[in-house]
């Protein structure tokens, strides 16, 4: 999460709309550090394919009922589907986000979404009411993703996910925690569910799901979706006043936010990584880290090590 | 870093809804606030009652309209602050009901800051907000929102004479923890004020129950 600048006037609402459209119909002149094809991962259980960067909702999206910031994000929503961007991913758990997505998605056009969406509550009849609340918000006939969030009651909820499943009513089912202390529960249903998909937080600098839960996510046939790229900002507040290394070069990042993202994402195991925003050249910086050249894993060592010393 | 689960800005433009919605129920919560006043300065046997009856009132709309019904839209917290909102406003409604530890409501002594207390709630804390450009509709407003309610809350209970310590639980809880909150977290530099009131009215509560 970056600093808030949602005062949108007439002359910057016109002004992003015109920029939308030089977008499209000049894309050359759009910022893209790199051309080429975008990075997609394959979903390990299906082999589909989606774009290694996608849209968090978590605070960003929690506008309530104000026309003039949900019109601001259904703006950010269309230069992400622009962008070639798919998933986005929210919870009941961020207010009024999922409200604000639906908004998007009725004010938007769009080549195709990949919905993942949460239960974050407890009891089974409670968390099947509040998954159909959330269908009903984004306005979508069924979630492709369905995930616990943050693990709360979730051997009800898993039961509930594995019946909707195999009734089709979800393509995919998975778990997600954003605190450490819960990694242990992960790693146990991670070991004993039919799971598709795991969700948690790494990032350049808090890299301790590489010793267990990356590796174990890749040994288990897991896709991997990573919260908090940016520390919630942090990282982006941090590095901003510093200058990109002279090599950053040699893996086509032209800002800090593609440096953090390109670490994340070039992880093998990793799928997808969900950078939450609320402004639309924000979004730009962020869609351009699924193109250009990757680092291996020479070179993400030096990144970890660089941005301990920012 | 832990933060809300919304930015400042959409706070105050929650305030703009809630405030455009809720007309003219703010005008009625200042005449009661100085109705307060007034009775605390001319003090009545009913005083007390009437004091208890008001700060009911506002503590139940608070729960109710403020928290389940408009900022539970953005803050799944508000649930929690809601019910603990309603349960105050009973307190006050019971406490209103039996009244009989309830000697007087006046402005002496320790009446006098909570007199200051209830001023700062109903002009101070406004003109805060407007400084900082959080005025009309964005605003916080006396009797509808919680900060300048709690503030005026603790100072009607420096004014009540008899009124047991425990009313002044949730008050206090809420002074210190979303006064604190807002100032760091919501850049609302008004709700200092409603740090200053906790900490102050915690001590001088305290003390007035000693000398008791």
């Amino acid at each position: 999460m970056r600093k808030p600048i949602d005062r949108v006037t007439r002359r910057t609402f016109i002004g992003s709309l015109a920029g939308l459209g030089a977008a499209t119909v000049l894309p050359a002149l759009a910022q893209a550090p790199a051309q080429g094809p975008i990075l997609k991962k394959a979903i390990p259980r299906s082999g589909e394919q989606i774009p290694a960067v996608g849209l968090g909702t978590w605070i960003t999206f929690n506008v309530g009922n104000d026309e003039r910031l949900r019109t601001a994000r259904a703006q950010v929503m269309q230069a992400f589907f622009d962008r070639g961007g798919v998933l986005i991913d929210s919870s009941p758990m961020y207010g009024s986000s999922e409200a604000t997505i639906g908004y998007g998605l009725a004010h938007t056009k769009r080549a195709a979404l990949f919905s993942a969406s949460k239960v974050w509550t407890v009891l089974k009849p409670l968390g099947v009411s509040q998954m159909e609340a959330s269908r009903k918000y984004w306005g979508i006939e069924r979630f492709d993703l369905m995930q616990v969030h943050n693990l709360l009651d979730w051997s009800s909820h898993i039961e509930t996910l594995k019946e909707m499943k195999a009734l089709g009513r979800v393509r995919y089912i998975g778990i997600t925690s954003s605190q450490g202390w819960r990694y242990g529960d992960m790693e146990k249903v991670m070991r004993t569910e039919p799971i598709d998909f795991v969700q948690f937080t790494y990032n350049v600098v808090d890299r301790d799901v590489e010793e267990r839960l990356l590796p174990l996510a890749a040994e288990r046939g897991l896709a991997v979706i990573v919260n908090r790229p940016f520390q919630e900002g942090v990282l982006i507040d941090r590095m901003k006043h510093h200058p990109l290394p002279p090599w950053a070069g040699e893996i086509d990042c032209a800002n800090w936010a593609q440096f953090l993202l390109k670490f994340i994402i070039s992880h093998p195991a990793v799928t997808c990584t969900i950078p939450a925003t609320r402004r639309v050249d924000h979004l730009e910086e962020n869609m351009g880290a699924l193109r250009g050249r990757m680092p291996d894993a020479n070179l993400r060592a030096r990144m970890a090590r660089y941005a301990e010393t920012v | 870093m832990r933060s809300f689960p919304f930015t400042a800005e959409v706070y105050f433009s929650l305030f703009e809804t809630y405030n455009r919605a809720i007309w003219p129920a703010q005008l009625v919560a200042y005449a009661l606030g100085i109705a307060i006043v007034f009775l605390a300065l001319r003090p009545t046997p009913a005083g007390p009652r009437i004091a208890l009856a008001v700060l009911s009132a506002f503590w139940l709309w608070n729960g109710i309209a403020y928290h389940f019904m408009h900022f539970l839209q953005i803050n799944f917290a508000a649930l929690g602050f809601g019910a603990l909102f309603v349960l105050q406003g009973v307190l006050f409604a019971a406490m209103a009901v039996r009244g009989g530890r309830l000697q007087r409501l006046r402005a002496d002594q320790f009446g006098g800051a909570g007199l200051l207390l209830c001023v700062l709630a109903l002009a101070a804390y406004p003109l805060l907000g407007w400084l900082a450009d959080h005025g009309w509709p964005r605003a916080a407003i006396f009797g509808v929102a919680p900060a300048p309610m709690v503030i005026f809350t603790i100072g009607a209970l420096l004014m009540l004479e008899g009124a047991p310590l425990y009313l002044a639980a949730i008050p206090l809880l809420w002074a210190l923890v979303a006064g604190s909150a807002a100032v760091l977290l919501l850049s609302a530099p008004e709700d200092l004020s409603l740090l200053v009131a906790g900490v102050a009215g915690a001590g001088l509560l305290i003390w007035k129950k000693r000398k008791s």
